[in-house]
């Protein structure tokens, strides 16, 4: 047919009308404008002849040959959205319709998700990915249940060791040994502290300071227990590499390694394989070391591993902010520096002495032991004090944002989680009913 | 579409002709045949949600037989359709429902998807409670919804929670049972209750004064000029300060004792942190004048002096007096109790950042020159005076890696600190405006009890107090395993309400009966996992009717954690129910009923059940005395009115008919002339759907409003058997959870205003701003009833008295007219073609 083109409005009659029921809601709609998405279900829909019910049964729910009216038993208020694109080439989701369930309608009438404006795509892909960790954690939560699939005796030993190390909540046993290692995580940290009290050191032979032996025995015992607790976990861990790789994991270890290096540091030392002085100083490096086990009960917070996850996640802010206070300091201090050359008695005698002057005043601690003297370097330190509180309080606020969502978020999670797995095990109890039934 | 059958015919063949036919002027309803024809004739049908049209298949609806829209296509009397849906027509097929029509969408999409969602902007308890009347479970919400739904609700739980808590505070001010309680309620309104009398502010504020200047005195003691020495050499407190001091105490001592003296329950009166801090502001100066006195000359002087000092310094705690008097101290309190999470984590955090930050910058500065880093807990302080950012300067990092770690520090410690704040300071927020509504809430309370003492209103507020009782056994139910300490004693329960209490107790357990053996019967439910629970607890129901004082309480608790249950087990029910007790819906609610009322009954026996006791006390102020001048209004009369006719109505039944249903007698009498012209002066007022919650208020007023109708009827001497059968038909049109909203309501039920020309939207202006929810009541008490007729008549089935019939067509007729007729008498071709 290539008759004259047909006029840009429509004549009304000569055109393939179709008149479709969507759940009560009538809408008639025009072939021609249907047929620019020849996939979707509405175009397949004009195409087909009316005679072929066997297609047509299956394109819709219902047909009135009488008034020429196709039914769908569909959503009217999703269909709205949807007819758009038709229309503009594009689809909005009208505010109110749950972004998911909006998919599952536009999967019905076979329109693509790319035509899906940009948008309220950002708005599903927060929805997706709030779905996807709630499918996460409910995951944990299964494998968690389901516990009688190990075969051999051995797995089973090593599952009840993982319940028994990993998840606190699960038997209290469980809860003894979370306890445990955290009380000894407290000690050995206290115990550190406290070692460096002068008071409480005795000299060795060598006239030299050393800790307590009482000390030093708790010290170890802590220690032993550490490294049982990370052997138990290693051994019983089903997927070792995961585990090895995890950060908490590394942490403990971070926390165990020292005390093990530094005990085979002074056997080599005591047998004078290396030089005293070598192995002391090493020593003393690996001492610091042993502040990683204060690290070790993030495992036993949620709060800190909120904490963490929240810096993890606003590491842009955090840059920002890093850069603000560098930019505040190389300026104020280098200002300070040169306004400070007049007075004879300046604390400020380079530029790199007075960034510490700098950071103390921009981040309004003020310890006093630098400070201005001239007229002009007090003002300069009033503007850089102001500067600092500005330059520390914008980019902490999406910071704490993040953490306060992350926070929140959690209990949400928690909960939805739960309730998801009431629902798988509501739907599969009907289907085993059901099979049983039949 | 009800016909005459002879008529039938002919209106099968001219349909077009009947179009103005409304069921409800025609007198009998079809038959099960025509109900039968008439499903089958269609593939599709029309669901009329609050005026908006839906169409679907039916095939789609079965896919869910046990809800709601399933029992529809089983439906195949007239009996079992009314108890599915409002109103029906089968000539045009299609079916009313007078529920919200928002949530509805996303409903009818579940049957047609499997998946339920939820509306955006829609409130989570409303959806829930529209889940509850379509018998969906809310356990198949999605995930991506089931989040925003449940925070939703547990917050929403937890306030109600809070508010019951309140009540019972409040309500435990109970003055009976010892001497001179007159006296001693004023007293203790004149001393806890500034609000209530001017006489009240001026001690309250006199009150302020002596504990700012009894501080202010503590403070000035301590400066050497104003010091003398005594003997010893030793500095003593200057006497006129002394002088100060003494009044002050003597102030504090004598309010302690009277609020003592005068406080209804004496040990919980100890216990409350308030009085706890009073009593400490206190004790310190009389143990030290006890100590000086007793030691004067005695050896161990020196000892006593430093328990003294300790005690001087325990006086300071007189400032947190002021706690009493502020809402702002209270509020920071009981968030500082309910944030301790978030304070635990402040302080970890804290704790975290000073250990590192102090350990690094000792290993960085330990080899320094006279260093006042001497040890790990040596640095502790500078940790702390840094990440504080306070920075005294007494100590600080001098080489470069120390100075490293410094200002690393106090960025660490500017963010630690920084994050969970604000957490607390959105509980605070929060707690503050909530703390801010009581206390309005309050007042307004006050003021409606001194207006009863002085007789000014007789209350009409029954239906309000089953509402309240009703809504504590929903919350207090949870907890009612806890022991309770406000031993009330009933005994001054208005015989009125009493009795009626009792009949109607009767009345539905017997119900409740009833209803439990149809749910015995089903106890294989396929649906629910804990079938034997609900199975055990009917039967312990069906048990306590006969023994009413046996364990009601733990009924009660039982019936609020079983509500789902219950509901899925009644939803099970295809066929119609035997004593027309029907709607699913109305049985939790009648459970939460029966266990209020059997507890009516229960005796002194029981003093620990504090949910049902609330709830008579509540009731007890309200009785059916005559009413007197000022605090007669509208509908009272109204009330009075129905009642009369009602009982008429009820004495020719029980003479005439008594095979009839009494349902349809009641609401026939309900809504008949003349009662319609009592309350009809405004009837252009009349419910109209402006929003979900005035449509759902007037649903959820219903049920209070009926039960008012049934006690009053009980109540009347000449009472026939069938009027006890009346009762548990009452109860059909409401839904389970109505007595939310009437506790929403009640915040503002107190007032004089002889108004009826509120309208819906007002009342829900009111409800929504306390601020102008002054007086109102009374205009919402017209309101309801009227609502409350209107929905009445267009429930009501065929008055079997052709007069009353009339009215009720002016109320269907609009609804049935804006149906557009083009579908009326289709036949489907592609039904038979297929």
């Amino acid at each position: 047919m290539w008759t004259v083109p047909r006029p840009k409005y429509r004549s009304g009659l000569n055109e393939e009308k179709l008149t479709v029921n969507i759940g009560g809601v009538k809408v008639v709609l025009y072939g021609d404008d249907l047929k620019r998405y020849p996939d979707s279900r509405l175009a397949e829909l004009a195409n087909c002849s009316t005679q072929n019910v066997e297609l047509l049964s299956s394109l819709c729910d219902d047909f009135d040959p009488g008034r020429n009216e196709f039914y769908f038993d569909r959503d009217p208020d999703s269909f709205k959205c949807i007819i758009d694109v038709y229309y503009f080439d594009e689809i909005h989701i009208k505010t109110g319709i749950c972004p998911i369930c909006f998919i599952k309608e536009m999967e019905f009438w076979k329109i693509d998700q790319s035509v899906l404006d940009e948008c309220c795509k950002s708005y599903l892909s927060e929805k997706e990915q709030e779905l996807r960790e709630i499918a996460n954690k409910v995951k944990v939560i299964l494998e968690d249940m389901d516990v009688d699939q190990c075969i051999t005796r051995t797995q089973r030993c090593q599952r009840f060791l993982w319940k028994l190390m990993e998840k606190p909540g699960s038997s209290l046993p469980a809860r003894i040994v979370a306890i445990a290692s955290f009380l000894s995580i407290l000690v050995s940290a206290v115990v550190m502290c406290v070692s460096t009290i002068p008071e409480l050191q005795v000299t060795d032979a060598e006239g030299k300071l050393v800790e307590h032996p009482t000390l030093e025995a708790i010290e170890t015992a802590c220690m032993l227990w550490f490294t049982a607790e990370f052997l138990l976990r290693l051994a019983s861990s089903p997927n070792k590499l995961r585990f090895v790789l995890s950060i908490m994991n590394i942490i403990d270890f971070m926390a165990i390694m020292p005390f093990y290096v530094v005990l085979s540091l002074t056997y080599l030392g005591t047998t004078s394989m290396m030089e005293l002085v070598n192995v002391q100083q090493a020593v003393q490096a690996l001492r610091i070391m042993r502040i990683a086990r204060v690290f070790k009960l993030a495992r036993h917070s949620s709060g800190l591993q909120t904490l963490t996850y929240a810096l993890k996640r606003s590491l842009k802010e955090l840059g920002l902010l890093l850069m603000y206070m560098g930019v505040g300091i190389f300026v104020f201090s280098a200002l300070a520096y040169t306004m400070e050359q007049s007075h004879p008695e300046t604390l400020f005698r380079s530029i790199p002495q007075s960034f510490w002057w700098a950071i103390i005043t921009m981040t309004t601690v003020g310890y006093g032991d630098i400070y201005p003297k001239t007229t002009l370097g007090k003002c300069n330190a009033a503007v850089s004090f102001l500067c600092g509180v500005i330059a520390i309080a914008l980019p902490i606020h999406p910071i704490i944002n993040n953490f306060v969502v992350f926070y929140n978020k959690q209990k949400v999670l928690e909960t939805a989680a739960k309730h998801e797995v009431e629902l798988m095990e509501l739907k599969s109890g009907r289907q085993a009913r059901r099979k049983s039934d039949e | 579409m009800f016909m005459l059958p002879q008529l039938k015919v002919i209106m099968e063949k001219s349909s077009e002709l009947n179009k103005a036919g409304s069921r409800s002027t025609s007198s009998l309803p079809p038959e099960p045949v025509d109900i039968i024809h008439s499903k089958s004739c269609y593939r599709r049908v029309r669901l009329n949600v609050g005026g908006l049209p839906h169409e679907v298949l039916w095939r789609t609806l079965e896919r869910l037989p046990r809800t709601r829209l399933g029992k529809l296509r089983e439906c195949s009397s007239h009996e079992s359709l009314m108890e599915v849906c409002d109103d029906y027509n089968l000539e045009e097929n299609e079916y009313f429902f007078d529920r919200h029509p928002g949530a509805f969408t996303s409903i009818l999409n579940f049957y047609r998807t499997g998946k339920l969602h939820m509306m955006e902007e829609m409130c989570a308890l409303s959806f829930s409670q529209e889940l509850d009347y379509w018998g969906i479970d809310e356990i198949y919400l999605e995930s991506c919804c089931q989040a925003r739904y449940h925070q939703k609700k547990e917050q929403m739980n937890e306030e109600l929670k809070r508010e019951a808590d309140n009540l019972k505070d409040r309500e435990g001010e109970e003055f009976d049972n010892t001497c001179c309680a007159e006296k001693r309620k004023k007293l203790w309104d004149l001393l806890e209750k500034p609000s209530s009398s001017v006489a009240a502010k001026i001690l309250a504020i006199i009150s302020i004064l002596f504990i700012v200047l009894s501080t202010i005195a503590l403070s000035l003691n301590t400066l050497p000029e104003l010091q003398g020495t005594d003997e010893f050499g030793q500095s003593t407190d200057n006497p006129q300060l002394a002088h100060v001091e003494a009044v002050c105490i003597a102030w504090f001592t004598m309010e302690y004792l009277l609020r003592f003296l005068s406080s209804p329950n004496k040990w919980k009166f100890f216990k409350g942190p308030l009085n706890v801090i009073d009593l400490l502001a206190i004790l310190p100066y009389y143990v030290t004048i006890f100590l000086t006195e007793s030691n004067k000359s005695v050896l161990q002087f020196q000892n006593v002096r430093r328990v003294v000092q300790i005690f001087r310094i325990m006086r300071i705690l007189r400032i947190l007096k002021l706690a009493r008097h502020s809402t702002g101290l209270q509020s920071l309190g009981f968030t500082l109790r309910r944030s301790y999470n978030e304070l635990g984590l402040l302080i970890l955090f804290l704790a975290m950042g000073i250990m590192i930050f102090s350990s690094l910058v000792f290993f960085a500065e330990k080899d320094e020159e006279d260093t006042k880093f001497k040890s790990i807990p040596a640095s502790f302080w500078w940790a702390t005076i840094t990440m504080t950012t306070v920075g005294y300067g007494d100590i600080y990092p001098k080489t470069l890696l120390g100075k490293i770690v410094g200002g690393l520090c106090c960025i660490a410690g500017v963010l630690v600190i920084a994050l969970p704040i604000p957490i607390i300071v959105n509980n605070f927020s929060e707690f503050y405006k909530e703390q801010k509504r009581q206390e309005k809430a309050l007042k307004r309370r006050e003021a409606l009890e001194r207006a009863k003492r002085n007789g000014s209103i007789v209350s009409m507020n029954l239906k309000e107090a089953f509402a309240r009782s009703a809504e504590l056994m929903d919350v207090v139910v949870e907890k009612s395993e806890r022991p309770q300490d406000n031993h009330l004693s009933p005994s001054h329960w208005k015989w009125t309400s009493k009795r009626a209490a009792s009949e109607t107790s009767s009345n539905r357990s017997f119900n409740a009966q009833e209803l439990g053996s149809p749910c015995e019967a089903r106890a294989t439910s396929p649906q629910r996992l804990n079938v034997e629970k609900l199975e055990e607890m009917y039967s312990q129901m069906a048990k306590t009717r006969s023994q009413p004082n046996l364990n009601a309480k733990d009924r009660g608790s039982r019936a609020g954690k079983q509500r789902d249950e219950i509901e899925l087990g009644t939803i099970q029910n295809h066929g119609p129910l035997a004593l027309g007790v029907g709607d699913m819906k109305s049985l939790s609610s009648i459970d939460s009923y029966i266990s209020c009322a059997t507890d009516f009954q229960e005796n002194p026996r029981f003093p620990h059940s504090p949910a049902p006791e609330l709830g008579l006390q509540e009731s007890s102020r309200f009785t059916f005395g005559p009413a007197t001048g000022l605090s007669q209004h509208n509908s009272t009369k109204v009330g009075q009115q129905l009642l009369g006719q009602y009982e008429s109505m009820l004495t020719s039944v029980s003479k005439s008919t008594c095979s009839e249903n009494p349902r349809k007698f009641f609401f026939s009498g309900n809504s008949s002339k003349s009662l319609k012209g009592g309350c009809c002066s405004d009837g252009d007022s009349g419910p109209s759907p402006l929003s979900d919650s005035s449509v759902l208020s007037d649903h959820s007023l219903l049920s209070p409003e009926v039960s008012v109708y049934t006690t009053a009827s009980s109540r009347t001497p000449p009472k026939s058997p069938e009027s006890t059968a009346v009762a548990p038909t009452v109860f059909t049109f409401h839904d389970s959870s109505i007595s939310k909203y009437i506790d929403a309501d009640t915040d503002d039920d107190e007032h004089l205003r002889d108004n009826n020309e509120a309208s819906p939207s007002e009342r829900l202006l009111a409800s929504a701003s306390p601020k102008r929810s002054i007086n109102i009541h009374y205009q919402r008490g017209t309101n309801h009833l009227e609502a409350a007729q209107k929905m009445l008549g267009q429930n009501c089935l065929f008055p079997t008295e052709g007069i009353r019939g009339k009215t009720h067509g002016n109320h269907i007729g609009p609804e049935m007219t804006r149906r557009p007729k083009v579908e009326r008498g289709r036949q489907n071709p592609l039904d038979k073609s297929l």
